[in-house]
């Protein structure tokens, strides 16, 4: 019979477990409140082995509900949470960092870093890995907030400074604060992830104090050890360091040539064209002209008016010097058989016109120029625009004509 | 397009998965991931912060009850696919089997028995024909000279027979005279060798397991819209497999109005294979629709004018089965097709097949299925690789050279020991870069500029892997909606994920974030509950068909002015389709206003209510509220609804037809019970004994029963004759009579079918009669008044009643 019993509870309980779900899923918070107050029986005699126990359940489905439910408050929030921390030793830190970032997105920063600092002394018996990981991100976090009231002093220090007024403990506190916050976060950057927010705000503050030299390596290593993701950002962070202190222009380019290496699409792929073009020397430039194509090869730039005229441009002043036609030959070679259909299409040039006149104005004059002065697109565009009767059309029609003999040397 | 600013912050590691706890029931529950703060543009004095999971989402409700038929029943009678019990041990044997290991029990001997009983020729044909001499299977008593060469099978027959009879009997054991017979014809008796043929069939039964488990042939499902061209326009097409072995491809306008309808008669294209997958993209102002059987795949262009006919460009053939067709959204006439193979093809209607990869092994780590899937990227030249471990992007101008992991089963995604990759997506409709990749726990979304990093993930829960999926991309301010649909179980999921724009003044994008909890929809098994009241053999029919495993997913977003709504189409295996209407609800929930606040004391907290002090339905809150939500809880179809129920129903039972109208009762063969032997007068038995047989043989003549032991006394008395029937049997009888053996359906088409003139004068003579009898109503009279006959026959009055025709035998009446 016992064993009939427990067969039937654990049954009960699935069946009721079901329930909760089916109600949750349909936002039937209350209802789901209801079953939820009869699963918590399921704690009785909790001898599951399972990786999720009803106490993990519970504490998931109640935070869930309290979450939606229309008559929860945070008063009641936090009590079931403070509940569910006494529930189950292995889950205590995540449960901390949960209600932690409940905390922070109602706006209870206070609260929060109270709740952060108490689960950061915490200790109990020897840690798992995943506890040591949860510890690590509840530091960090802590360390996050210190930098915010770093910075609300910080502004405090400075507002005041300006009125040529010193307040001796705000600066006290600012500092401890500074030290508390760069000892968290320093921790956390070393081991490998993803950690845009903590390795902004540890910038800055070591670029507060001057040291710039290791918030350079900071930043070097957050973007550079082969042991972290490939994230773009950490190239982005280090090229807006490089830029805000003035370094030469080869660094810059060095440092935007790996991100165009790793993510050909990203949006600074625009300034470093820009930088490019700009150059003196005739690698920098054939660079330039590569990286603007291959952004364009991507659908999310397809009507993007800003690099259309950087290749437009380029493209233009290549034509009008008539040296390095090559370059545009070569680039042009491994697309000849996809752009026309991806960009210069009767469609497009309709919707273009319709929708982006100086889009199908930049467009017209490239496909003028690497199709020639039958293409589809051109043709269309210059026909409406000469219809239009825009000066710009004109002239543009006039040089693709007058060049038309670059087309054959291109497709040659 | 351009890249958060900042990403949400995670650990990232290398190698094989760590965790190992397989599907947890509330995984997905109650957690915010991570946090970041909300955006540098923000003046505020505290700092803000976004949770990766729990954020609001938009509001959508659905309209109706149920998923409501959208198009009539497909014509064809289903014949349900392979069920578990089919190939599975059952009763005590199962039980005995499955005590010392968990795996399932496949019926093998079941199985070879059918071979050896259906296909008798090919399994001893030459053997039987040559001692055909030799074996006695009669009854009578062999001549003594014929005794030298035949031996008498009569026995060995009748210990098998009722061997069958005793199945699943604990006491089951086998007869010397059968072992002995086995044991001395095993080597010779089979026309193929029976180790050979036992082989093949425990092959075959595993496959067929391994299926039912889980049946990836389905994988991306065959449902697809077109939206309407141009915006405002309400004609949009749904394309759709249909016939009876599903392989004729459908094309059918759709008008979204009020309600969607189908409008005019579909495009119908006949193909010569099972219909597995339907794929469209739109490339250059037109669709290109891509369809997969398992040998056969095919590409049609539906042209940009609304009402032109769509044409079918090309065809390509393969000699293992494709697992993935999808087609670019960047450039017309343009496909990507995997077989089984391990071969990943780029296919172009002009410039014919590209082969990027071909390798029957998996990508990371050693995995049996041949699975693999193919989907297009934000660049128009890569293309992404799926196995069940993982994701890679190819470059198809160097395929050999240029690629790079996208995603892996592993530490990296923070992945599970035993996941499998089930559906990549790529979601370049909402942000040209992103990927949705399911596996049997979790969703996953990938971004391209990020590898390996999953930008987002949370545990679905689903109780079947996700085998279909669809983005309804929002608008600038809107969260994108993601259906996630599974086929064993018909589940639908919802989700909404967004990457919000800081401020107004543009700039970067924020990270990805799941916005709201998600939401379960309408499966088209839920609407049986709804459809009118069945006969009990036909409700098991109709449950069968309704829960038949689903087969795609597709969605149209619809806008009426301020009105917004998202249409979600659910195609099922028997090939009928069903929708259901979900309606955006603009406005925010109310915020909790301040009185309800201070109503809930700090006792009364949703979850630790005294579940005895308030039962459900006496609660504190008000009757009023308590209504809203019972009937929030159990909502009823719509008018409208309800008729398309009947009327898919009636289409159902017309299209099906009735059930053979001769099929006789099931019977008993005796013979299974008794052997010849029993059957047979005993030598000497006892006064006694011989007439208890002989009460027992009368009673299952008469197909009675015997009460009592007891010798009888007197001869029971014969009972009455039931009286036949005379002349006109009043209705409720005879629509009882035919209920009764099983044709309600003839019955209602006759009531109907009767002239009206006979109506008008049984009616009349009805009236009479009841005023006659004032006093006691008949039964009769009350039923045939009742609303349910009245509201049938102008339900059926909307279709021309069917002639009767004079042939047919009339078993009524």
């Amino acid at each position: 019979p016992s064993h009939e019993y427990k067969l039937n509870f654990k049954k009960s309980k699935e069946v009721c477990l079901s329930y909760i779900q089916d109600a949750m899923l349909q936002k039937q918070w209350k209802r789901a409140a209801e079953f939820l107050t009869f699963y918590i029986e399921s704690l009785e005699k909790d001898f599951s082995t399972e990786y999720m126990g009803p106490s993990e359940m519970i504490w998931r489905i109640g935070t869930e509900i309290l979450c939606h439910h229309s008559n929860s408050s945070m008063k009641e929030f936090n009590s079931f949470i403070e509940q569910m921390k006494t529930l189950g030793v292995k889950r205590y830190l995540k449960v901390c960092l949960e209600h932690a970032f409940h905390l922070l997105c109602n706006g209870l920063i206070d609260e929060a870093y109270q709740n952060l600092s108490l689960a950061e002394s915490w200790r109990f018996g020897e840690q798992t890995i995943i506890q040591n990981k949860e510890l690590k991100l509840i530091q960090a976090y802590r360390g996050l907030l210190d930098y915010y009231s770093w910075c609300k002093q910080k502004n405090i220090l400075l507002e005041h400074g300006q009125d040529g007024f010193e307040d001796l403990s705000v600066e006290q506190e600012m500092h401890s604060c500074f030290r508390k916050a760069a000892v968290s976060l320093k921790e956390i950057i070393e081991i490998p992830g993803v950690w845009d927010l903590f390795v902004k705000c540890y910038v800055d503050l070591l670029e507060f104090y001057g040291d710039h030299n290791e918030a350079r390596q900071v930043l070097n290593e957050y973007a550079y050890n082969s042991k972290f993701p490939a994230n773009p950002n950490a190239h982005v962070y280090l090229y807006q360091f490089l830029k805000r202190h003035g370094e030469s222009k080869k660094s810059l380019i060095s440092a935007l040539k790996i991100l165009h290496d790793i993510v050909p699409s990203h949006e600074l792929m625009i300034d470093f064209n820009i930088m490019l073009q700009k150059s003196k020397k005739r690698k920098k430039r054939r660079l330039g002209l590569e990286v603007i194509f291959a952004a364009l090869d991507y659908a999310g730039w397809k009507e993007n008016v800003k690099a259309w005229s950087c290749l437009a441009r380029q493209v233009k002043q290549i034509v009008m010097s008539e040296k390095h036609l090559d370059w545009i030959k070569q680039e042009w070679n491994s697309r000849k058989d996809w752009w026309p259909a991806f960009h210069f299409s009767c469609y497009l040039a309709k919707r273009n016109w319709q929708e982006n006149e100086s889009l199908s104005y930049e467009k017209a004059l490239v496909a003028g120029i690497l199709l020639g002065k039958d293409c589809k697109y051109f043709k269309y565009i210059s026909h409406q625009g000469c219809k239009a009767q825009v000066k710009r059309f004109r002239i543009l029609k006039k040089f693709v004509n007058k060049h038309s003999p670059v087309y054959l040397r291109i497709s040659s | 397009m351009e890249f958060p600013a900042a990403l949400f912050p995670s650990y990232f590691g290398a190698g094989p998965p760590r965790e190992e706890w397989g599907p947890a029931p509330a995984a997905g529950w109650g957690e915010h991931g991570q946090v970041l703060e909300a955006g540098p543009g923000r003046r505020q004095a505290e700092t803000a912060f976004v949770p990766r999971r729990g954020g609001t989402g938009e509001t959508w409700e659905p309209a109706d009850a149920a998923a409501v038929p959208f198009l009539p029943p497909n014509a064809s009678c289903w014949v349900p696919s392979l069920a578990p019990q089919d190939i599975l041990y059952r009763g005590v044997l199962r039980r005995k089997l499955q005590a010392g290991k968990c795996e399932a029990a496949l019926d093998f001997t079941k199985q070879l028995g059918h071979f050896f009983v259906d296909h008798p020729e090919d399994a001893f044909g030459s053997l039987g024909r040559l001692l055909h001499q030799n074996f006695h299977l009669g009854n009578s008593k062999l001549r003594r000279h014929a005794r030298e060469s035949t031996i008498r099978m009569t026995a060995l027959r009748e210990e098998i027979d009722r061997l069958e009879a005793r199945r699943g009997c604990p006491q089951q054991h086998l007869v010397p005279r059968l072992r002995w017979f086995s044991h001395l014809s095993r080597d010779w008796l089979f026309e193929v060798p029976l180790g050979l043929l036992a082989d093949c069939v425990h092959e075959d039964l595993l496959l067929q397991w391994a299926s039912l488990l889980f049946d990836d042939s389905p994988t991306g499902g065959a449902l697809a819209w077109l939206p309407p061209k141009d915006e405002g326009a309400h004609t949009g097409r749904l394309v759709y497999p249909g016939g009876q072995a599903m392989n004729h491809l459908y094309f059918q306008d759709v008008v979204l109005e009020e309600l969607p309808r189908a409008r005019g008669s579909p495009a119908e294209f006949e193909l010569n294979g099972r219909i597995r997958q339907v794929a469209a993209a739109r490339a250059d102002g037109e669709d290109f629709v891509g369809v997969r059987s398992d040998y056969h795949c095919g590409v049609w262009r539906v042209p940009a004018r609304t009402g032109a006919a769509p044409t079918p460009l090309q065809v390509i053939r393969t000699s293992v089965p494709a697992s993935c067709l999808t087609v670019s959204p960047h450039l017309p006439g343009e496909l990507a097709v995997c077989t089984q193979s391990g071969a990943v093809y780029l296919w172009n209607v002009e410039t014919g097949l590209q082969r990027l990869r071909h390798d029957p092994q998996t990508m990371f780590f050693r995995d049996h299925s041949p699975w693999r899937w193919s989907d297009f990227t934000a660049h128009p030249r890569v293309l992404s690789c799926a196995d069940r471990t993982g994701l890679q992007c190819l470059d198809a101008r160097a395929p050999g050279r240029c690629h790079f992991d996208l995603f892996k089963v592993g530490e990296e995604a923070g992945c599970q020991q035993g996941e499998r990759v089930v559906l990549p997506m790529y979601l370049g409709k909402a942000y040209p870069s992103q990927h949705l990749i399911t596996t049997q726990f979790s969703v996953y979304m990938l971004d391209e500029r990020l590898p390996l990093v999953p930008v987002l993930k949370w545990a679905h829960m689903m109780k079947a892997p996700p085998l279909f999926a669809h983005l309804t991309p929002g608008g600038p301010d809107g969260s994108h909606k993601v259906l996630l649909g599974s086929s064993r179980t018909q589940e639908l999921l919802l989700l909404q994920y967004r990457g919000e724009k800081w401020g107004t003044g543009g700039g970067s994008r924020s990270a990805c974030q799941l916005a709201g909890p998600p939401q379960k929809l309408h499966s088209i098994a839920g609407c049986l509950q709804h459809l009118p009241a069945q006969l009990p053999y036909r409700h098991r029919l109709l449950q069968q068909r309704l829960s038949a495993p689903a087969a795609g997913l597709a969605a149209a977003l619809q806008e009426d002015g301020l009105q917004e709504s998202l249409l979600v189409f659910q195609l099922s295996e028997a090939g009928d389709v069903f929708y259901q209407r979900l309606t955006h609800k603009a406005a925010p929930p109310p915020a909790p206003a301040s009185g309800d606040e201070a109503a809930a004391a700090p006792g009364s907290s949703p979850l630790f209510d005294d579940p005895a002090s308030s039962p459900p339905g006496l609660g504190s809150e008000g009757e009023e509220q308590e209504e809203e939500e019972q009937t929030f809880y159990f909502p009823q179809p719509s008018p409208v609804a309800a008729l398309r129920y009947r009327r898919w129903l009636k289409a159902l039972s017309k299209g099906c037809g009735e059930p053979p109208q001769h099929t006789r009762p099931p019977t008993f063969g005796q013979k299974r019970l008794f052997t010849h032997k029993e059957l047979e007068e005993p030598s000497g038995p006892s006064a006694l004994h011989r007439q208890a047989r002989q009460r027992l043989r009368q009673a299952m003549r008469d197909g009675g029963r015997i009460q009592c032991w007891d010798p009888p006394a007197p001869q029971p008395p014969t009972l009455p004759q039931v009286p036949e029937p005379a002349g006109d049997p009043d209705p409720l009888s005879a629509r009882l009579t035919a209920a009764w053996s099983g044709d309600c359906e003839q019955w209602r088409e006759e009531r109907t079918s009767f002239n009206v003139a006979q109506r008008q004068q049984a009616l009349r003579e009805r009236r009479r009669r009841q005023k006659r009898a004032q006093g006691r109503r008949s039964l009769s009279a009350s039923f045939t008044s009742s609303l349910t006959y009245q509201s049938e026959l102008s339900e059926l009055s909307d279709a021309p009643p069917p002639p009767l025709s004079p042939g047919r035998p009339r078993e009524v009446s």
